[in-house]
């Protein structure tokens, strides 16, 4: 933590340096999103757009954490407790990721009237059609 | 008191107190978060219908992400200040970190009524697919003319003369029966409606007299049912009485207590034959299998001949007559049946008469037939077939017109133009397979609300559509909405003359589903709204915070400042985890 004046004072410029490139990085998450021309991937929005949309947004919001909120040094107890939370929030998305693997999904039965069928599903237990 | 460890770190944590309590605190709210996205992860994943890509405005979105981001620096610069004791700075940033807040939720605001505002319609008609094609738009307004049927009414109208006029998304019904239900004790809403759609013009009177059995003359015995039911005691509500909530209150209590008599003999007969199958008939098991034997049977035909004589049986339903009958107006959200000559309110009134011509008067803005695709692919119909055989493109105006129709054709130009384009390109870079760039589902089936702008502007010609596209074109050019475009700022501006909005009535039984763009409407509108009005929710709070350290933190700065720096710190980390959720928040809801 920056305690004394001196610290802040370089600190401060810091802050200033992180805002402009929170200000770039935004700016960035449009322009791949809107201009043709950085359009990465295929043509309109895909996989590789939501990635690429993801990772900027990564970036800002470490930025954010590390700078702002002082995660560049902190106490062991805070990345603890930080930690568990991200974890956990990871983990409820890791869940859903996992789900689709679940064989009693949409559009499994012989009709793909979206019901279970046990009889396709006994033959599908990896969910994969 | 004094409370430990707030201004100077405890030694085996090396943190003050509070701030160890807003990092536990943050954690939670991290998970919070965290399942929330998974929700939205999970909705889109598994959705049944076109996600709405891309939906959003994003210029709103745009200038709340550099107003958070703003605030999360004036916030820290606060803290720096009171670190450096600096108190008029402090207060300076600090203002500025609450301006943001306001400026944040006031465009929000401005979205979320745009959306409020905005009507989308899922089309029904007979097809292939039963069309699934949809309409977005602005609701026109309309009143009744004195036949009792719907005319339009234009703004201008309306402002001069707002009596009787309603948005035009209405069931039309003229009645002359109601019957309530009245083992549904919820009629007064509806009732109060109905009395004051009514006026002084119309009569509505209860056909018959309502009776029910009184108990005590029951039980007294001496009378049969006949004299029961035509003694004074029974009467609760006389033939002719006109309709009120106070003799609705009446009726329904004297069902209900009638009913609760009832039950109980009931139970009482239950009871006894259920001691009498197990003690007399040495019936064991009385699972529900007893209940399909001959002697369960038998006992009950002989029960329930000697119950009929110890019930008040009240009825449960009263009928109202209207006259003359009167033309009443709906939300079709009230209605959750609806039929010709009957409708059923969501109280399950029963209202009888003829449904009178409801159409919808929809200012449409955009056009979407992906559901329509979609659902034309799974059943293995080429999606064009079934898109011709859509409302939209079938349906024609008063004047034989269909203007839907002249957009779509004008679309296909503009495809057209696309898809040589991307062709191009992919000649160009040796594109093939299935790394070819090809139009999306968007392009392919969605008409934006500024391309519907262009298309009119070009007087729906196709061929100028593709000329305006193309390089070597006549010079003139397609409107399309730029980022920094204010005519479609929180979506498409309707009031605006310069823009062209083709005009539909949708005749009720197509209209399948309808709905401002709320949670109603699908998954994603929900959790949109779910998502950033826990975070709005979010920058009230931490705004609330702010606020008291900067209007009250002065007799504490003069004090103990590093208590207060302290304090801020705190509020400060909140303030980043509101805008660290809304950098994520931004591209997730509107650019992907």
């Amino acid at each position: 933590m920056a305690d004394s004046v001196e610290e802040i004072k370089k600190a401060k410029k810091l802050y200033l340096v992180i805002f402009g490139a929170l200000l770039v990085g935004t700016v960035l998450t449009v322009a791949v999103a809107t201009i043709p021309f950085l359009d990465v991937g295929g043509h309109g929005f895909d996989a590789a757009d939501a990635v690429l949309g993801l990772i900027i947004a990564s970036v800002k919001a470490s930025l954010v954490m590390l700078i702002f909120m002082h995660l560049n040094h902190e106490k062991p107890l805070i990345y603890f407790f930080y930690g568990v939370g991200i974890v956990m929030a990871f983990f409820c998305m890791w869940l859903i990721g996992w789900s689709k693997s679940d064989p009693i999904q949409y559009g499994n039965s012989e009709k793909a009237d979206g019901f279970y069928n046990p009889e396709k599903a006994a033959t599908n237990v990896h969910g994969h059609d | 008191m004094e409370i430990p460890f707030i201004v100077n770190a405890r030694k085996d944590t090396g943190l003050f107190n509070s701030k160890v309590g807003i990092w536990l605190f943050l954690a939670s709210e991290v998970t919070l978060f965290g399942g929330l996205f998974s929700g939205y992860l999970f909705l889109r994943l598994y959705a049944d219908y076109p996600w709405p890509e891309r939906a959003l405005p994003v210029l709103p979105g745009l200038i709340n992400t550099f107003i958070l981001i703003g605030s999360s620096v004036t916030v820290v610069f606060a803290w720096a200040a009171l670190k450096m004791r600096e108190w008029r700075k402090f207060q300076i940033y600090m203002w500025i970190t609450l301006i943001c807040a306001v400026l944040f939720l006031g465009l929000k605001g401005i979205e979320y009524n745009a959306k409020f505002h905005h009507q989308a319609v899922r089309l029904s008609s007979e097809g292939a697919v039963q069309d699934f094609g949809y309409l977005e738009g602005h609701v026109h307004y309309g009143k009744l003319d004195e036949n009792g049927q719907l005319v339009e009414v234009s703004k201008e109208e309306k402002k001069e003369n707002p009596e009787g006029v309603f948005s035009a998304n209405k069931i039309i019904f003229k009645a002359n029966e109601l019957t309530f239900a009245l083992k549904r004790p919820a009629h007064e809403a509806y009732v109060k409606e109905i009395l004051k759609q009514a006026g002084d013009q119309h009569t509505i009177s209860l056909v018959g007299d309502y009776r029910v059995i009184d108990e005590k003359e029951l039980h007294a015995g001496g009378k049969n049912r006949a004299q029961l039911e035509a003694s004074a005691a029974a009467l609760v509500v006389a033939d002719g009485a006109v309709l009120s909530i106070d003799d609705l209150d009446e009726m329904e209590e004297a069902f209900l207590q009638a009913r609760a008599h009832d039950k109980e003999i009931r139970t009482e007969f239950l009871r006894a034959s259920w001691s009498w199958i197990r003690d007399e008939k040495g019936i064991e098991d009385i699972s529900n299998l007893v209940i399909t034997t001959d002697l369960w049977k038998e006992r009950m035909a002989e029960d329930n001949e000697k119950i009929k004589n110890l019930m008040l049986s009240a009825p449960g339903t009263v009928r109202y007559k209207i006259e003359p009958p009167l033309t009443l107006v709906w939300r079709p959200d009230d209605i959750p049946k609806l039929a010709k000559t009957e409708l059923k309110l969501r109280d399950d009134t029963v209202v009888k008469g003829e449904l009178q011509p409801s159409p919808m008067l929809l200012g449409v803005d955009a056009i979407d037939f992906r559901h329509t695709a979609l659902r034309a692919e799974a059943e293995g119909i080429d999606p064009l077939e079934a898109i011709k055989q859509s409302w939209i493109l079938t349906h024609k105006n008063s004047q034989g017109e269909n203007e839907l129709k002249k957009a779509w054709i004008c679309h296909q130009a503009w495809l057209r133009h696309l898809t040589e384009k991307l062709d191009k390109t992919n000649e160009k870079k040796g594109l093939e397979g299935e790394d070819r760039l090809v139009p999306t589902e968007n392009d392919k089936y969605r008409i934006n609300w500024d391309q519907m702008v262009g298309y009119a502007r070009l007087d729906y010609d196709p061929e100028r559509v593709y000329q305006a596209l193309s390089d070597e074109g006549s010079g003139e050019k397609l409107y399309r909405a730029g980022l920094f475009d204010l005519g479609g700022f929180a979506g498409a501006d309707h009031s605006n003359k310069n823009y062209h909005f083709p005009h539909v009535e949708i005749p009720r039984e197509n209209v399948g589903f309808t709905s401002t763009f709320t949670p109603k409407w699908n998954t994603y509108y929900a959790i949109y709204f779910t998502i950033t009005g826990l975070h709005g929710l979010h920058v009230i709070g931490g705004a609330i915070v702010l606020g008291y350290y900067l209007f009250f933190g002065r007799k504490m700065y003069d004090s103990n400042p590093e208590w207060l720096a302290n304090r801020v710190e705190v509020g400060g980390l909140f303030w980043h985890f509101v805008d660290l959720v809304w950098i994520f928040l931004f591209p997730i809801l509107y650019l992907m």
